[in-house]
């Protein structure tokens, strides 16, 4: 005789068992990503950060979060674009807040002044110019300054980049245009 | 076109990538020195900044950064994988923690309504005094009128409403019966054990010598380590 078992329409029955062996797949699964996407989302926090302690707790928490949400994510082919925005979105949380309390203790430090003004050639080469275009690059909108961040990381190109954020390619180009043209026009 | 609109369009080409120019503007730049020194500070100023992003984001990754990883993973396994098998002990557990809880907070508002002092608040009929207990829950129901009495959890007695109830503490119970038993033998001492005890008033203190006679008072005996 066979055994009638009601469900809800749509719901798939789940014992512990099977929840278990669920559980470890998606573990192996992760598992797999770890190698490949950690250094992703470590490279991503320290484009934002600049500083490779505060990236790597950043990524680190970005990649247990990951983890923790990993059974809740309908495609898995789009984890490493989504492990990107949090890491991303958790470093600019840090740098806000490190921004906020550099803030309230240098407020009262005079500003300096500069002689004169240099030109194009003598900024690029100088270490003011990488303080340039950090304050720069820190100003441009979310969107751009992510499109830029993960064009410039070695090894993924501009239609990897399209795929990882699930954005037209032409709009990844036009990000990074506009990105790399605010840059300039800030730094001329 | 002025040489600002040659400008706009060779910034343009430098932030698109673009590794050629259009024909007009390579015969610009041929043309104007100005707008071709223009163009090659434009060409070290994008490189500038395309090699200094890609410094920026190509640092190396930790060695550490994977096994810290991992080992946090570890430890949010862990718990899981140890209190997946003890559910029920907990469900257990937390039932037992309701029930008390709910014993605690009935007791504090019997406490509060002043209920727990029955046995001296209560006007006792001597022709009537059937005793009946009522259950916790109902006691609880009745003291707080937001219980729905239709909950599963209550015990629900059907009585007639003309049968007093008394409400007593749990450990008060048996010697309550045992005062209504005596109720009916002897109604004026039970009358007489609800009513106040008269407040007692401080006496003076007489305080005098004690003398006795006879008194004889021995020295101890030295021991041997003195």
């Amino acid at each position: 005789m066979r055994e009638l078992v009601l469900t809800q329409p749509g719901r798939v029955l789940v014992g512990p068992s099977e929840r278990e062996s669920e559980s470890c797949r998606s573990h192996g699964e992760f598992e797999e990503r770890l190698a490949e996407c950690g250094p992703l989302a470590f490279r991503v926090a320290y484009g934002v950060l600049r500083n490779a302690a505060d990236a790597e707790d950043v990524a680190q928490e970005a990649l247990l979060k990951a983890y923790r949400n990993f059974g809740r994510l309908r495609e898995p082919a789009r984890f490493r674009g989504w492990l990107v925005r949090i890491a991303f979105r958790m470093a600019l949380d840090r740098w806000r807040s490190a921004k906020r309390r550099e803030k309230r203790e240098t407020q009262w430090e005079p500003t300096k002044q500069r002689s004169s003004e240099p030109t194009v050639e003598e900024l690029a080469v100088s270490s003011e110019f990488q303080e340039r275009l950090e304050r720069a690059m820190e100003e441009l909108p979310e969107k751009f300054r992510l499109v830029l961040l993960l064009a410039a990381i070695e090894g993924y190109t501009l239609e990897e980049v399209s795929g990882m954020l699930g954005i037209p390619m032409g709009t990844v180009k036009s990000r990074l245009f506009f990105a790399r043209k605010q840059l300039a026009e800030k730094l001329r | 076109m002025s040489c600002e609109g040659y400008r706009d369009k060779l910034v343009d080409a430098l932030a698109s990538g673009e590794s050629w120019l259009a024909a007009d503007v390579a015969m610009h730049l041929r043309a104007c020195a100005e707008c071709k020194r223009f163009y090659e500070a434009q060409v070290h100023l994008f490189g500038a900044i395309d090699s200094r992003v890609r410094a920026m984001v190509n640092e190396t990754v930790p060695a550490s950064l994977l096994p810290r990883v991992r080992a946090r993973i570890e430890e949010v396994r862990a718990p899981r994988l140890v209190w997946r098998p003890a559910w029920g002990v907990v469900a257990i557990a937390a039932m037992i923690l309701v029930v008390s809880l709910g014993f605690v907070r009935r007791s504090g508002s019997l406490r509060d309504a002043g209920l727990t002092k029955a046995p001296t608040a209560v006007a006792i009929r001597t022709e009537t005094v059937p005793f009946m207990a009522m259950p916790r829950k109902a006691a609880s129901a009745a003291v707080n009128p937001r219980r729905r009495p239709g909950n599963k959890t209550e015990m629900r007695i059907d009585r007639p409403r003309e049968v007093p109830e008394v409400i007593v503490l749990g450990e008060e119970r048996e010697a309550f019966v045992r005062f209504v038993a005596r109720i009916s033998v002897d109604p004026q001492r039970a009358v007489a054990l609800t009513r106040p005890a008269p407040p007692q008033r401080d006496l003076p203190v007489e305080i005098a010598l004690l003398q006795i006679e006879k008194l004889k008072v021995n020295l101890l005996e030295p021991t041997a380590e003195e």
